[in-house]
C-alpha cells in the first residue's frame, strides 16, 4: 500500500507539489501576519479606552492615552491592511481549492489518460485499487490543512486579542479543525465528480461552483435550519460581559414581545406609530452620544422621539436567541459530522461508481 | 449466384465439438452487446482452446475490442455471458482478472512514472506479479527501467505493456490490436516475445488483429469476426487447407461458396470456396482446374465480404 501511495503522490507531483507549497505558504503567511499584530503588543486597556474619532470636545488625552491611540491605530491599519485580507481569504477558500485540485483527478486522469484499464486488470478490485488512492489523497490533505486550520485560529486569535478562540463563532467555519473537514467533503465530492464524468476540467469547474455555492450558503442555512433548535435567549448583559471576556455568542434570530406575548416586528411597528404619531425626521446629535432614553430607532436612520408618557418596560422588547460561546466545539463537532458525513457519501459514490463505470 | 453467407458461416457449434468445456481457456455463449442502436456483438458463441494462439481477425469495428472488453469485465452484456478459465469475470471480476494478462491496444503508460515505477505499480496492485520476471524480459529487450515510460518508443512501450501482462503469470493472455501502432521491427520482436513466453508458461493467447499477416506466423487458431459475429472458426492450418480461391464461379468439387471480394490490383473478383476436409486432402497445395490455395488473407477477406452481403461483388 505504501508504494502505491508513493506512486499516486509521483503519478500526480504537479498537484501534489502545488497544494503542499501553496497550503505551507498560506499557513506561514497567516502565522507571520499573526505575529505582526501580536508583536504591537497593544494593551487590552487601549481598546477599551480608544478614542478614534478624536476627542469630541472632551477631555485632553493624556500621553498615554495618545501612545494607546497610536497603537490602536496602528494595529488597526495593519488588521485592516491588504496582505491580512488577502490572506485571510485565501484560509477560507485555499481548503475548497486544494480538496478539488487534488480530488478531481483520481481517477478522472486516468480515464483521460487510458492508464484505467491497465491498473484496473492488474488490480481486479477497483474499490481497492479507488481507496489506496484516497488514502494517498488524505495523508496529504489532513496534515496540510491542519496547518492551515491552525493558523487561521492563531491569525484569528491575534486579530481579536480579547477572544478566547475556541469560545467564540467569530468566522468560526472559516477557521480551526473545521478546515480539514471543509477540504475533505470538497476532495470527495470532486473525487465523486471526477469517477462520473471521467474527465478532469470539467470535474473541477462543477466542483468549483458547487463549493463556492456551498461555502457562501452555509452558514446562513446551518443558522436557519440547523442550529436554531439549539438556540437559547441572549440577555445583552451577558452577552456583552461574555464578549469581554472572550465569548463570543452567535446570534441566530430576534423576537419581539410585547406585554410577554410574542409578536412580529410589523406589529411592533404598528405599535409605534400608534404611540408615537407620525415619525418626525430629526437630526442625529452632532456629538454623537446616544439618543434620549425615550428615543428609538426605526432602523433606517431616522430618530423618532417616544411620548414620554409610557416608560421604555411597555416598549416593544427586542430579544436575540442564539448559541453561547461555551457551545463552540459542539456546534464546531456538530457542523464538521455534517461535512464529514457529506465527504464519506460522496466517496460511496465514488466507490459504486467506479466499479460500474467503463474504464475509458 | 447468390451467395449464402450463413451456410458458409462456421459456427462455434463446430468449434465446440473440437474444443470441450473443459478445456476451455475463454469461452463465450451467446454474447451480445449493442452501443444503443450498433451491435457489437451479435449472439458470439466461441471457445478458445486452453493452451492455444488464437488470433482474431477482423475489420475495424468487427467487434473485437468488445469482446476482449467483455472478458475484462470493461463491459457488462446485454445478453449471454463469457467464461474466463470457467469464471465469470461480470460476476467474479477479481477471480476471473487474476487470471488474465491484458495488453490494451494504445500502450498504456503514466506519464512522468519510470518503467521501474510501472512494474512497482503492477506489483503493489496484482497479489502475484513477478517483477523480476517482468524486469529481465525488458532487460533482454534492452528497454532501460530507469526511463521515463512516456519517453519510450511505440515498441518498447508495447514491450512493457507485454512484461507487465507477462509479469501476472495469467494463464490467458488477451492482447487487443498491440501490434497496430508498431513498425515492422517492433511487431516481429513483440510476437517473439509473446511466443516465447506463450510456450514456456504454456498459457492461452487471444491475439486481435485487423491485419492478417501480422498473426498468420504466431497462431495456432483462427477467428474471424465481422459485424459483430463469428465468420469462421478453426486451426490456422484448416483454414489453410480447406480454402481455394477461383476467379470464376465453377466451384471445385466438394466446395461450398463463402464470398467474393477484389483480389490484388483491384481487377478480378476472387471467390472463395471452403472444401469438405476429404476433399481438401485431396487437393491440398496444389494449383489448377481453376483454383488455387487460398492464403490467410483471402481467406478472412473472403468470409468479412460474405458477412457484408458482397456488395457490388456478386457474381453473376
Amino acid at each position: 500500500m505504501l508504494t502505491r501511495i508513493w506512486l499516486t503522490y509521483k503519478q500526480h507531483r504537479f498537484e501534489t507539489i502545488a497544494i503542499a507549497v501553496v497550503c505551507l505558504g498560506v499557513a506561514v503567511a497567516a502565522f507571520i501576519e499573526a505575529w505582526r499584530l501580536n508583536s504591537l503588543n497593544v494593551p487590552w486597556h487601549c481598546f477599551q479606552t480608544w478614542q478614534g474619532g478624536g476627542y469630541n470636545g472632551g477631555p485632553i488625552p493624556d500621553a498615554a492615552q495618545l501612545r494607546c491611540n497610536e497603537l490602536v491605530q496602528s494595529y488597526q491599519n495593519l488588521q485592516q491592511s491588504t496582505d491580512v485580507s488577502i490572506v485571510r481569504m485565501l484560509l477560507i477558500f485555499v481548503p475548497l481549492i486544494a480538496g478539488i485540485i487534488l480530488g478531481a483527478p483520481l481517477v478522472a486522469r486516468e480515464i483521460e489518460q487510458g492508464t484505467a484499464p491497465l491498473s484496473w486488470s492488474l488490480s481486479g478490485s477497483r474499490r481497492r485499487w479507488l481507496l489506496g488512492k484516497i488514502l494517498a489523497g488524505l495523508l496529504l490533505i489532513v496534515p496540510l490543512m491542519l496547518a492551515l486550520g491552525l493558523a487561521s485560529d492563531v491569525l484569528q486569535g491575534a486579530m481579536s486579542p480579547h477572544l478566547h478562540t475556541h469560545a467564540a463563532f467569530e468566522n468560526y467555519a472559516g477557521r480551526g479543525v473545521i478546515v480539514v473537514f471543509w477540504a475533505l467533503a470538497a476532495y470527495a465530492g470532486t473525487l465523486a465528480l471526477g469517477t462520473i464524468l471521467g474527465r478532469t476540467m470539467p470535474a473541477v469547474v462543477l466542483a468549483l461552483v458547487i463549493c463556492f455555492f456551498v461555502r457562501t450558503t452555509w452558514e446562513p442555512g446551518m443558522n436557519h435550519f440547523v442550529l436554531t433548535p439549539l438556540a437559547t435567549k441572549q440577555a445583552d448583559q451577558v452577552s456583552m460581559s461574555n464578549y469581554y471576556s472572550g465569548m463570543v455568542d452567535m446570534s441566530l434570530y430576534q423576537k419581539v414581545y410585547l406585554d410577554g406575548k410574542e409578536i412580529s416586528n410589523d406589529e411592533a411597528n404598528a405599535w409605534y406609530m400608534q404611540h408615537q404619531g407620525p415619525v418626525v425626521e430629526t437630526t442625529p446629535d452632532p456629538a454623537g452620544s446616544m439618543p434620549p432614553a425615550a428615543t428609538a430607532s426605526d432602523g433606517s436612520g431616522l430618530i423618532v422621539a417616544q411620548p414620554p408618557a409610557i416608560p421604555p418596560s411597555e416598549f416593544p422588547q427586542y430579544v436575540t436567541f442564539g448559541i453561547p460561546g461555551s457551545m463552540y466545539w459542539q456546534v464546531v463537532g456538530f457542523e464538521s459530522g455534517v461535512l464529514l458525513l457529506g465527504a464519506l457519501l460522496c466517496s460511496a459514490i465514488a466507490f459504486v461508481w467506479v466499479d460500474r463505470r467503463r474504464p475509458y | 449466384m447468390a451467395l449464402d453467407a450463413g451456410a458458409s458461416t462456421i459456427t462455434a457449434a463446430t468449434a465446440a465439438t473440437a474444443a470441450t468445456a473443459a478445456t476451455a481457456a475463454l469461452a463465450a455463449h451467446g454474447l451480445s452487446k449493442r452501443f444503443k442502436k450498433k451491435v457489437a456483438l451479435d449472439a458470439v458463441d466461441l471457445i478458445v482452446p486452453s493452451g492455444s494462439v488464437t488470433a482474431l481477425v477482423g475489420p475495424n469495428g468487427a467487434g473485437k475490442t468488445t469482446l476482449i472488453r467483455v472478458c475484462m469485465a470493461f463491459e457488462r452484456p446485454n445478453s449471454g455471458c463469457v467464461e474466463v478459465d470457467g469464471v465469470d469475470p461480470w460476476k467474479h471480476r477479481t477471480d476471473a482478472l487474476r487470471r488474465v494478462g491484458y495488453v490494451p491496444q494504445t500502450p498504456a503508460v503514466y506519464r512522468g512514472l519510470s518503467v521501474e515505477d510501472h512494474l512497482a505499480m503492477a506489483r503493489s496492485l496484482h497479489p502475484v506479479f513477478d517483477a523480476d520476471h517482468a524486469r529481465r524480459r525488458l532487460d533482454q529487450l534492452g528497454i532501460p527501467l530507469d526511463q521515463r515510460a512516456d519517453t519510450l518508443s511505440g515498441g518498447q512501450a508495447a514491450q512493457l505493456g507485454l512484461a507487465i501482462a507477462l509479469g501476472t503469470r495469467a494463464k490467458i493472455l488477451l492482447l487487443d490490436e498491440p501490434l497496430a501502432n508498431l513498425d515492422p521491427l517492433a511487431r516481429r520482436e513483440f510476437i517473439q516475445v509473446l511466443l516465447d513466453a506463450v510456450r514456456s508458461e504454456g498459457s492461452t493467447a487471444l491475439l486481435s488483429s485487423h491485419i492478417v499477416t501480422d498473426v498468420e506466423d504466431a497462431c495456432d487458431r483462427l477467428v474471424i469476426l465481422g459485424g459483430g459475429k463469428v465468420r469462421l472458426d478453426c486451426p490456422l492450418e484448416e483454414a489453410r487447407h480447406t480454402h481455394r480461391l477461383t476467379e470464376a464461379d465453377s466451384p471445385p468439387p466438394g466446395a461450398t461458396a463463402v464470398g467474393s471480394f477484389l483480389g490484388k490490383g483491384g481487377q478480378k473478383v476472387m471467390m472463395l470456396w471452403r472444401l469438405d476436409p476429404a476433399a481438401a486432402a485431396a487437393v491440398v497445395g496444389t494449383s489448377g482446374a481453376g483454383s488455387e490455395p487460398a492464403s490467410l488473407e483471402d481467406v478472412v477477406l473472403g468470409y468479412l465480404a460474405a458477412g457484408r452481403g458482397t456488395a457490388g461483388l456478386q457474381l453473376n
